[in-house]
């Protein structure tokens, strides 16, 4: 099934609910099952959380959102005009042998949107943050 | 996101319901760590109802659980929804947190 949809959301945590209601409607649409609307939820929440904690955007500087679904792929992407990040490059992996008592307290995010994506793509173009997601987890 | 608790077996059980995310993280570990007492030597966070966590939510549990070790107090997850035991797994957690299947399983080892 071929379907597509866009989301605006606002830089701010609290506009998580409506992102989130607005997959949950897609998700319905395009037939996912359960583990990946989770799934695609915490990959646009870590992404967008982290825009609004270190990308210094501004209040009418919205996050654009695109999801789709062709055949057994589902592509998300995500636009920004915060501080140039690629996630990709400018994250590193958490140590995750550390015992309680020295484990840092965050970088945990980008890391868990890694490993649930097959691909990755990130560019800096007229001055956005532009990032490609795929899963094919649909296969 | 709700949180409730109760006492069984010399354990404090704290349930959460709901979703932990980036808005409400904090407010979540502050309803936590209120409910907690500095006698309650073994506490029990039940999330058969917690039906989504990013790692806001997981930073919360990090900071409860670095918190409960430093004045000795045992610490335990039980009842996770398999996203979430996924979760749990893909950031290491389940080599930091003890995870048990079920509340009673999780009363019946802080006992013993």
């Amino acid at each position: 099934m071929n379907v597509s949809t866009s989301i605006t959301m606002q830089p701010d945590a609290e506009d998580l609910e409506n992102v989130f209601a607005a997959v949950e409607e897609f998700a319905e649409r395009a037939e996912w099952p359960m583990d990946l609307v989770f799934q695609v939820k915490l990959i646009l929440e870590e992404m967008a959380i982290n825009v609004i904690n270190y990308g210094g955007v501004e209040e009418d500087d919205p996050i654009d959102i695109k999801l789709k679904t062709e055949g057994d792929t589902v592509t998300i992407e995500i636009r920004d005009v915060g501080q140039p990040f690629d996630p990709i490059k400018d994250a590193p992996d958490p140590d995750l042998a550390l015992p309680l008592e020295e484990r840092p307290i965050g970088g945990l995010g980008l890391y868990l949107v890694r490993t649930m994506v097959d691909e990755m793509h990130y560019q800096w173009h007229d001055g956005y943050n532009h990032l490609t997601l795929i899963t094919r987890r649909l296969a | 996101m709700d949180v409730t608790s109760q006492r069984t077996g010399g354990a404090l059980i704290v349930s959460v319901e709901g979703r932990v995310d980036g808005a409400n993280a904090r407010k979540f570990q502050k309803a936590v760590e209120s409910v907690i007492d500095d006698d309650d030597g073994a506490v029990i966070l039940d999330m058969e109802n917690l039906s989504y966590i990013s790692s806001a939510g997981l930073r919360s549990i990090l900071l409860i659980a670095k918190g409960l070790q430093k004045r000795t107090a045992q610490f335990a997850v039980c009842s996770l929804q398999d996203a979430i035991g996924e979760v749990f797994r893909i950031v290491g957690f389940d080599k930091i947190v003890t995870i048990h299947s079920s509340q009673g399983d999780a009363v019946a080892a802080m006992g013993s």
